[in-house]
């Protein structure tokens, strides 16, 4: 008996978390024959806003670019604004940079982990990381004030130091996190359904990958061994002693287990770190040799002033965020507002390979293919 | 020697000049060589194409490739200069997958055109918009707004008196 | 504070000294009592049964008001902190929105949670005219009042109230937990004083 094909629109609502995207698929029965993701519904303008506020003023929109996870996003942009002003950043600041990186990133996994299992039925991992998120959400606030959009950077350092009774928290944190990461891994390999409906599905080898700019745990689970923080290190990552996670299946089920490896990998560096924390100042003050700033530091300023001119470049800056490789490209004209910030988002570059990657499998399949990508729409769409 | 003057000694009739991106090699190329250059440059291990910018200076327009080996693991950018009236440039889809997206995103917000693209509509905004947002000369202080039509799709209009409850 | 005829000052009282005795509620009329939920018990309680008397609006409105089901309609960053609420940890569903329900046909609030661009608005626009009345909004954060940090955007509608009525607005980018459990108290507040008792003063 023919049948025609069907055409079934996956709309921008849908009750699955990753925000609001859009599928157009052609069925053949349950099989998909093609998928079309049409994005575009959350388009702010960020690259626009870019050009009419100053750089200090930018950087609580790069906040709202990949929600879950905020740090890396303003630490990318600061970097790249300190690298073209050519600006030295103290050593506390950094570690405290750092440590903050760290802790988004188990922040990120946890919700990606959470969201993927939520999507393929189990409500009980989205309970258990959002619980988890709450201790260090509650760490964000002592540090600086909000729980999930910080503004806590500033090209020079960071803008005050750590509170008391934040390192003993952040111990007990670390502790906490060790016995619920044994929860988590005794919660998926008991569990065959699970194992069942991730492993084969969405292969990719690494070939494609590579061609596709995939970046990230998404690459990693294709075997292809590169990490932006041990391979073009930055901040203070070179004195760190950590491993780099890498698996060879290239299917969802070898993506979503690098990502449980990563947590761990970033408690043993925040244990580090900890460990390590050296004393300093935590902004470099204006003497810091940069282009001839307007407005008057005061003579026994220590803050970094707010409206500062870096010379005319450009220059282009990536860092390993959770989610991939997230890339500033700055260019600047001597002027108190950047010429143009283009955003290279690790979200978008990782969409484009969903076309291929569920052709012939069905809408299921495509939930936990698509999960394992861990796409959030505010930085595909920015 | 570092790549982007490896670049000019395999093609020395493309490349203009060499230079430095704050601290990576740039090469600047002929807007007719860039599939020759890119070509070459794959070749040559850059097999990870990170970002494509389009930027509009008053004058002229420029597009920035920046490129990343894994096996070298260096860094190599390629600019390439357009004039303003007629911005196009040869698209790099058959080199590399994951340039698709990325073209039509800068078609999209900054008006360039990429000759060989497969499927060159706009990825951001609604389809029927107009202007392109990033050029400087994009007009902020007119608002268009987006009705849904008959089959779904998006219908652009500067008035909104379907959709708005006041003005 | 008058506790019992004669005045205490809560600045040198010696708390040790004090003994409050509460009898323990016996019988289901005390329980009921205790809650504090229906201010008509007391009428109840000389006649000795479980008789309540109450107008019809506040019978309704208590009825809409303790199991409001919102749609989830987030959008961006203020989704996240939705299922941070609706998550152990500060839970909405000790106010009766005990399921995000996914069609707008089965719900009766939303909360547009997260920046509504031009290309989303008619989408929005689209799920409001698919619940069922009653039908309450809110608008959750900075970017659905009015445009928030995204004002001046080209691509972003400045305040979803252009496009549907909304009864609560929560200022905040993302607002914190706590404001979010406020606006949801302050929401019920105004459907506690829905319909014609309300306005003719019956409903005490």
């Amino acid at each position: 008996m023919e049948s025609d094909e069907l055409i079934i629109n996956m709309g921008p609502v849908h009750p699955s978390t990753h925000g609001v995207l859009r599928f157009k698929l052609r069925m053949d029965g349950e099989s998909i024959k093609e998928c079309t993701p049409v994005i575009g519904y959350l388009h702010r303008g960020t690259e626009k806003i870019g050009e009419m506020k100053t750089y200090l003023q930018f950087i609580p929109y790069t906040d709202r670019l990949d929600y879950i996870s905020a740090f890396p996003n303003n630490y990318a942009f600061v970097k790249a604004v300190e690298e073209l002003a050519g600006i030295e950043v103290p050593i506390r600041a950094e570690y405290i940079r750092v440590l903050t990186m760290e802790l988004n990133r188990i922040v990120n996994h946890l919700v990606a982990i959470g969201s993927l299992l939520m999507d393929l039925g189990a409500a009980t991992m989205i309970m258990w990381g959002f619980r988890e998120r709450e201790n260090a959400l509650q760490l964000f606030e002592m540090l600086c004030g909000a729980r999930m959009t910080f503004n806590y950077i500033k090209p020079g350092g960071v803008r005050e130091d750590i509170p008391e009774g934040f390192m003993p928290k952040l111990n007990e944190f670390l502790k906490d996190m060790e016995k619920r990461i044994v929860d988590y891994e005794q919660l998926i390999n008991g569990n065959e359904i699970f194992h069942m409906r991730m492993k084969n599905i969405g292969v990719i080898n690494a070939k494609d990958a590579v061609n596709f700019g995939w970046t990230g745990p998404t690459l990693r689970g294709s075997g292809v061994d590169y990490d932006l923080r041990k391979y073009e290190p930055y901040s203070i990552y070179p004195d760190l002693d950590f491993k780099v996670c890498v698996r060879n299946e290239g299917d969802s089920f070898a993506r979503f287990i690098v990502r449980i490896d990563e947590m761990k990998e970033s408690l043993h560096i925040l244990r580090q770190v900890v460990d390590n924390m050296p004393v300093s100042k935590v902004i470099s003050s204006a003497e810091y040799g940069i282009a001839p700033m307007t407005g008057t530091p005061t003579a026994v300023s220590t803050y970094f002033p707010r409206i500062f001119t870096p010379p005319a470049g450009e220059v282009y800056s990536r860092i390993e965020a959770p989610k991939g490789e997230l890339g500033f490209y700055v260019v600047s004209d001597g002027t108190t507002k950047p010429y143009r910030v283009k955003i290279r988002s690790p979200s978008f570059c990782n969409l484009t390979a969903i076309p291929s990657l569920v052709k012939g499998l069905k809408i299921g399949d495509l939930i936990a293919a698509f999960g394992t990508i861990d796409v959030v729409l505010g930085d595909v769409d920015r | 020697m570092n790549a982007a003057e490896e670049l000019k000694n395999f093609l020395p009739g493309s490349v203009i000049s060499t230079g430095l991106q704050l601290n990576k090699p740039m090469a600047v190329i002929k807007k007719e060589e860039l599939l020759k250059a890119a070509g070459k440059a794959k070749e040559m291990g850059f097999d990870h194409l990170s970002v494509i910018t389009g930027i509009d200076y008053k004058d002229h327009f420029e597009v920035i490739y920046n490129f990343f080996s894994y096996s070298k693991k260096q860094n190599l950018a390629l600019k390439v200069n357009l004039d303003h009236d007629k911005p196009e440039v040869d698209s790099l889809t058959s080199l590399w997958k994951g340039a698709d997206w990325l073209e039509r995103e800068t078609f999209d917000l900054v008006g360039i055109k990429f000759i060989g693209h497969p499927n060159l509509i706009r990825i951001l905004l609604p389809d029927g918009w107009n202007g392109h947002p990033l050029r400087k000369d994009y007009d902020m202080n007119s608002e268009q707004f987006v009705t849904v039509g008959e089959n779904g799709d998006d219908i652009v209009s500067p008035d909104g008196t379907n959709l708005l409850r006041r003005k | 504070m008058e506790k019992g005829g004669f005045r205490v000052d809560p600045v040198t009282i010696d708390t040790t000294k004090i003994k409050i005795t509460k009898k323990q509620p016996v019988t289901a009329l005390d329980k009921l009592n205790d809650t504090g939920l229906i201010s008509t018990v007391l009428a109840a309680r000389e006649r000795e049964g479980m008789i309540l008397f109450s107008t019809i609006d506040q019978v309704f409105n208590w009825a809409r008001l303790s199991s409001l089901w919102p749609v989830t309609s987030g959008l961006a960053c203020c989704a996240i902190e939705m299922m941070a609420v609706a998550m152990a940890h500060h839970d909405i569903a000790r106010f009766g929105m005990e399921i995000f329900r996914a069609s707008p046909r089965q719900a009766d609030l939303m909360f547009v949670a997260g920046t509504v661009t031009k290309r989303m608005a008619p989408r929005v626009k689209q799920l409001y005219e698919m619940m069922p009345d009653p039908k309450w909004v809110i608008a959750v954060g900075g970017c659905a009042s009015t445009g928030g940090p995204y004002h001046e955007s080209y691509s972003v509608l400045k305040g979803v109230d252009l496009i549907i009525p909304v009864d609560v607005y929560i200022p905040g980018c993302p607002p914190r937990p706590e404001a979010w459990i406020y606006a949801v108290i302050q929401l019920r507040e105004k459907i506690k004083n829905q319909g014609y008792g309300a306005k003719w003063g019956l409903n005490k």
